[in-house]
């Protein structure tokens, strides 16, 4: 009898379940959709994780996840090593005056049993307007070879709440000995649902990071807070939250966006699941665009492939347009993307954005 | 030779590295030769006795302890090999030994007489999939479909993107 293989997508998201706890639950996954799979997730930085749940199988001394556990060891190394430097990042924005939020995925990583579960490349450190530009100056002779940093001037790259509001929410913790701070866990949460949205949902890991987030929250978490005051970008956190509770089993019983987790649009699982099944980098901006559109004009061979892989992804698109997560077609919030894109690059706005066209 | 061997008191390197340890292993960054090393738990012992003042037989009086077993000199001699030759003592060698055995016979003795697992030090190399950043397009040689951008690998494992 043929046995019929379950869609790639769906085996990352077997082997991502409950991944980000202390003790997930037992994986059931035969070795060749092991070894089918393994690639996609060490392509998405989730090659950890993978060992983390096949370490207590059957599987656990197969060559493919003698694979994953090098990545595990690699990423627990990385961890460490991000940590000193971060350490020396530190003091060199004090010094220059400049007081940094430590966000993304160092904040993200913090909420795993291990920081080597949960890999990221950047530092990403945002500053107060007021203080970028010191902290610029200092960061300017570091060696950009070693410290792989990323600043910001602000937070509006992230969120619609001010700098301010941000700030004042924002929490204290400690990296071995030294003070950093943190967006507050509402924020964080709400910041990394739209972030993970805006890119696609392409990215398995960034839906572990949300489980992992919701799974960890206090006692005295603040729905309202992390869902904000406008009820479409709240259904867009709870949507996203809720991908993460149908594909990876984050517990949301008894929260606000319990139903919602429940009931989500056919078309975005399906569409999460499609590009859970190609996780490649190289496959979404920034990295899917190898050259500046501009170029085509004066050598269009390959213009058609281009076009295609810029046509907006439907998630992405209804974000960028601020539409609902309805059961309605996305075809007019890509054609409406699209559109806007083309005039902002005609207006020549967007040339050296590589987020735009 | 063995005189020199019986007073050599090696010394666990600490400068330049970045040092990880997990729940059965130890991993180190060597920051100036960019490599990185997996010692497990018997290796890691030893290294970790590596104070510049205990002997193998030292070592392996203290390792008795840890492990709460027997542990032969022989075991200790063979991780400090190891060690040395992942430049993660402060001596580039150790004195070799006087009686002829080869290594190979050293790891059989050892095996056989030891009660906790051999010294094993490893280095970690990036797994080749993870480097992958892109997938193959249409109509490209494919063995998985896991290669492909489309997800499907007609005729894997020699056959074709779709």
């Amino acid at each position: 009898m043929t046995r019929v293989r379950a869609p790639l997508g769906e085996i990352v998201a077997r082997v991502l379940r409950g991944a980000w706890r202390r003790n997930p639950p037992e994986l059931e996954i035969l070795e060749d959709e092991l070894d089918e799979v393994a690639p996609l997730l060490l392509a998405c930085g989730a090659g950890a994780l993978g060992w983390w749940r096949v370490r207590d199988s059957n599987l656990r001394d197969s060559p493919t996840a003698l694979e994953l556990q090098q990545a595990y060891r690699l990423h627990s190394l990385q961890s460490a090593v991000h940590e000193s430097e971060i350490k020396h990042l530190l003091t060199v924005a004090r010094d220059a005056g400049a007081e940094p939020v430590l966000v993304k995925g160092w904040a993200a990583a913090m909420l795993y049993p291990e920081m080597g579960l949960r890999p990221y490349g950047d530092i990403d450190l945002c500053f107060e307007e007021k203080s970028y530009g010191r902290a610029a100056a200092a960061f300017e002779g570091l060696d950009r070879t070693r410290y792989q940093v990323d600043l910001h001037d602000g937070f509006s790259k992230l969120d619609d709440l001010s700098t301010e509001e941000l700030l004042s929410r924002s929490e204290t913790i400690w990296i071995g000995g030294e003070s950093v701070r943190v967006l507050g866990v509402e924020d964080q949460l709400r910041i990394q649902c739209t972030h993970a949205l805006r890119h696609s949902a392409w990215r398995p890991l960034w839906f572990c990071d949300i489980a992992a987030a919701v799974e960890s929250r206090s006692v005295g978490f603040d729905w309202d807070r992390c869902l904000g005051p406008d009820a479409r970008k709240a259904d867009w956190v709870a949507c996203a939250i809720g991908l993460a509770h149908q594909f990876l089993g984050a517990e949301v019983q008894a929260t606000p966006v319990e139903p919602r987790a429940n009931q989500l649009p056919s078309w975005l699982v399906r569409r999460t699941l499609k590009n859970w099944s190609a996780p490649y980098p190289g496959l979404y901006p920034p990295l899917s665009y190898t050259r500046p559109i501009r170029t085509y004009f004066r050598d269009p061979r390959g213009l058609w492939g281009t076009l295609r892989m810029r046509w907006p992804d439907p998630i992405e698109a209804t974000i960028r347009m601020q539409g609902p997560f309805n059961e309605l077609p996305r075809l007019p919030y890509q054609l409406g993307n699209a559109f806007s894109r083309i005039v902002a690059f005609l207006r020549g706005y967007d040339k050296s954005d590589l987020e735009g066209w | 030779m063995m005189s020199k061997r019986n007073h050599f008191a090696p010394r666990a390197r600490k400068e330049g590295l970045v040092i990880q340890r997990l729940a059965d292993e130890v991993l180190v960054y060597d920051q100036e030769r960019f490599k990185a090393h997996c010692l497990n738990r018997t290796a890691a012992l030893v290294w970790k006795h590596c104070d510049g003042r205990k002997t193998a037989g030292a070592i392996a009086q203290a390792l008795e302890k840890d492990a709460g077993t027997p542990v032969g000199e022989d075991l200790v001699w063979l991780a400090l090999d190891q060690l040395a030759k992942s430049r993660l003592l402060t001596e580039r060698t150790i004195p070799v030994s006087g009686t002829g055995i080869s290594r190979r016979e050293v790891i059989r003795r050892v095996g056989i007489a030891a009660a906790i697992a051999l010294p094993v030090v490893t280095s970690i190399v990036a797994p080749k999939a993870a480097n992958a950043i892109n997938c193959r397009a249409s109509g490209q040689a494919c063995t998985s479909s896991a290669q492909c951008c489309s997800g499907v690998c007609t005729g894997a494992p020699s056959g074709t993107c779709a």
